[in-house]
């Protein structure tokens, strides 16, 4: 994988600077995305899971370089995007493109569907014939499922999948290298999330896409992902193989994510112990020392408190704990594969 | 021998609007019985979260309701809000996706609380604190006396929805309506939820009804389900019943749709075509006829009248072959 990477992440960094509590008072950061590191191999689907406040989506706005870095590299296409200018960002952007959670909000509401999807090629190849440019907003628009005809409407008269659509034809329509879709289904309902997810999955076949799919709802992900990477209070927990992370989660906190995912099915869901399911994210102004799970962590031990965990290999996973290869811990990875 | 808290009779909501008439719920005959979990699972359009506020009396003004709801035999609709508010405050409660659209942000948590019962139960002030404390404690609010002081945006979302909760509660309700209570949590705070609604069903007899598009969660507590699309009853069942033995093409789409932790991945997710109906523009006959696979001629004309599958597990479907098993249909 290492060499056939497109992107290539290393100790990215998001700090937004916060009010002080008192007037002169020292100035206070909020470590949104803490020294991040993963890979995005070519045609691969990576997804990345965490509650909110995890720092998700402003690692997915941090990538496409919407919100300030405060340090790290991203590598893409041989070069390094984090020093790059804005309008040295604009080139990359004909590769890179992304995808947002709520399709109504993210569309102009004045511009027609045509319009919506031919903007980014007028400002990303601006020396494109016009004639090139409808031909490929009409092909786009064939490939998302969108007939001809609604061309001419307006944004605001499609229901959400058919909104969605939309974001992803204009997404697509520059034919980039990589998408981020930041809860690209989140907002659907459950019978058209499946059919973006599908159509999320055709294209990236299709088209030979690399995809970074990010949300909190971990069946999607799982269904979806080629590989999975956990966060938590802006920091990696986790990172393994689809089947790796579900069969046999090595963190504690990946373990908790999928026992507090509901079983669609009584029989099943009945006999789980939500018990195992505790606490509450701390606030991402004032991160535990060490390892910032630990508060919740059953498992947690003085060195947690005193250590932040470096990623390591355990197994088949790399994973951000120092108890990950105690038995202790592994015999909660072993429940989560005998769940039947 | 269960007893019926809560009896709706061929309820109907319909909205007057710029665009025309609405209509969100088009003859819903649905009981809840005391101290059970009910499951209301649809998509949006199906007229789930109208269907509950009619039942509460808070449709918009632009609202009406008609049909029959009885509250232990006490017919309900269309009192007047002076003995609505008594019912409200007292025999039925109702708590909201988003915790903050309903209380306060300018009142403490604690100002809200006791205002409950200084006013609806002509409680001493003295008394609605205590009161107040216990309700906090009994959704597992730990320094519950001096959280009464805080403010709602002091509470992260899943506290805040405990408060909502706890508010409630204040009454001892017979039934209480979750309208999609933990759509806006995370997982790990929504599994907790969960099993704070299981826990006061069972500690304090509450009847609960939970509205939801989430089958996992209807799984986790609901005893009974009531499957609502284009404002109808699709289908009835008691949760296990349902979730086996679906006898709704609807209902089996929306369980095929759902990607499954516990199971093998499938290269594709199984789908429904098409999207959610327009109330404004309902067509004859059964709304979920233009997405179904299984349509015959006679779902066009005319909505099929609910059958008994068995016991108590109901369908209003004209298709009367096999369905598709799971593994074809993905």
């Amino acid at each position: 994988m290492a060499d056939g990477a497109v992107l290539r992440v290393s100790g990215l960094r998001v700090h937004f600077p916060v009010a002080s509590k008192r007037l002169f008072g020292e100035k206070r950061w909020l470590k949104a995305v803490d020294g991040v590191s993963f890979e995005v191999g070519a045609h691969e689907t990576l997804g990345i899971v965490g509650e909110s406040g995890c720092g998700k989506s402003t690692l997915a706005r941090a990538l496409v370089r919407l919100v300030p870095l405060a340090g790290g590299a991203i590598e893409f296409g041989g070069r390094d995007l984090a020093p790059l200018s804005d309008k040295a960002m604009r080139a990359v952007r004909r590769d890179v493109q992304m995808i947002f959670q709520d399709p109504l909000a993210s569309l102009d509401p004045r511009m027609t569907v045509g319009n919506i999807i031919d903007e980014p090629l007028k400002t990303l190849f601006p020396d494109m014939p016009k004639g090139e440019r409808a031909k490929r907003v009409r092909a786009t628009m064939q490939r998302v499922g969108l007939l001809p005809n609604q061309i001419n409407r307006y944004a605001h008269e499609f229901s959400g999948g058919q909104a969605q659509r939309i974001g992803i034809a204009r997404a697509l329509v520059v034919e980039p290298k990589l998408v981020v879709c930041d809860e690209p289904v989140s907002a659907l309902d459950v019978s058209i999330k499946s059919q973006v997810i599908n159509l999320l999955q055709n294209l990236q076949e299709e088209l030979g896409l690399s995809l970074i799919f990010i949300a909190h709802d971990l069946g999607s992900v799982r269904h979806i992902s080629d590989r999975i990477v956990v966060l938590y209070l802006g920091r990696v927990m986790e990172i393994a193989d689809r089947d790796a992370i579900y069969e046999r989660a090595r963190h504690p906190y990946t373990q908790m994510l999928i026992a507090a995912v509901p079983i669609p099915d009584p029989e099943i869901a009945r006999r789980r112990r939500l018990e195992v399911v505790r606490g509450e994210l701390p606030s991402p102004l004032d991160p535990p020392s060490g390892c910032p799970f630990r508060t919740r962590c059953a498992y947690a031990v003085e060195r947690c408190a005193r250590e932040q965990p470096a990623l390591r290999r355990v197994g088949a996973s790399l994973v951000a704990c120092h108890r990950a290869d105690d038995p202790e811990v592994a015999r909660a990875a072993q429940t989560n594969e005998d769940r039947e | 021998m269960t007893e019926r808290v809560l009896d709706i009779d061929d309820l109907h909501v319909r909205f007057r609007t710029a665009d025309g008439v609405v209509n969100a719920v088009n003859g819903v005959s649905l009981g809840v019985d005391a101290g059970e979990v009910l499951g209301v699972v649809g998509e949006s359009g199906s007229g789930k979260s109208q269907l509950w506020l009619a039942v509460m009396g808070l449709l918009a003004r632009n609202g009406s309701a008609g049909g029959s709801v009885k509250l232990r035999g006490e017919e309900i609709l269309g009192l007047p809000n002076s003995k609505l508010n008594r019912l409200r405050g007292a025999r039925m409660g109702m708590i909201f996706q988003d915790p903050m659209t309903a209380l306060n942000p300018y009142l403490t948590v604690g100002r809200q609380m006791t205002e409950v019962l200084t006013w609806h139960r002509r409680m001493k002030r003295r008394d609605a604190v205590r009161r107040s404390v216990e309700a906090l404690e009994a959704v597992h609010i730990t320094a519950a006396e001096s959280r009464l002081g805080m403010y709602p945006h002091e509470f992260s979302g899943g506290m805040r929805q405990r408060v909502m909760i706890a508010m409630a509660l204040l009454g001892d309700p017979e039934v209480l309506i979750a309208d999609e209570p933990t759509t806006a949590l995370d997982v790990t705070v929504q599994a907790q939820i969960l099993a704070l609604l299981n826990e006061l069903r069972e500690r304090f007899g509450t009847a609960v009804v939970l509205v939801t598009h989430d089958l996992g969660v209807i799984a986790q507590v609901a005893d009974r389900v009531a499957v609502l699309y284009g404002g109808r009853l699709m289908e009835q069942a008691e949760s296990g019943e349902l979730f086996r033995h679906y006898r709704h093409p609807y209902t089996e789409g929306l369980l095929h749709s759902v990607p499954r932790l516990d199971e093998e991945r499938t290269a594709r997710l199984a789908t429904i075509p098409g999207n959610p109906p327009d109330l404004a523009h309902l067509p004859t006959g059964c709304p979920f006829a233009a997405r179904c696979a299984y349509v015959h001629d006679a779902c066009r004309r005319a909505m099929p009248p609910l059958e008994t599958v068995r016991g108590d597990h109901v369908r209003a479907c004209y298709h009367t072959g096999p369905l598709g098993r799971r593994e074809q249909v993905a």
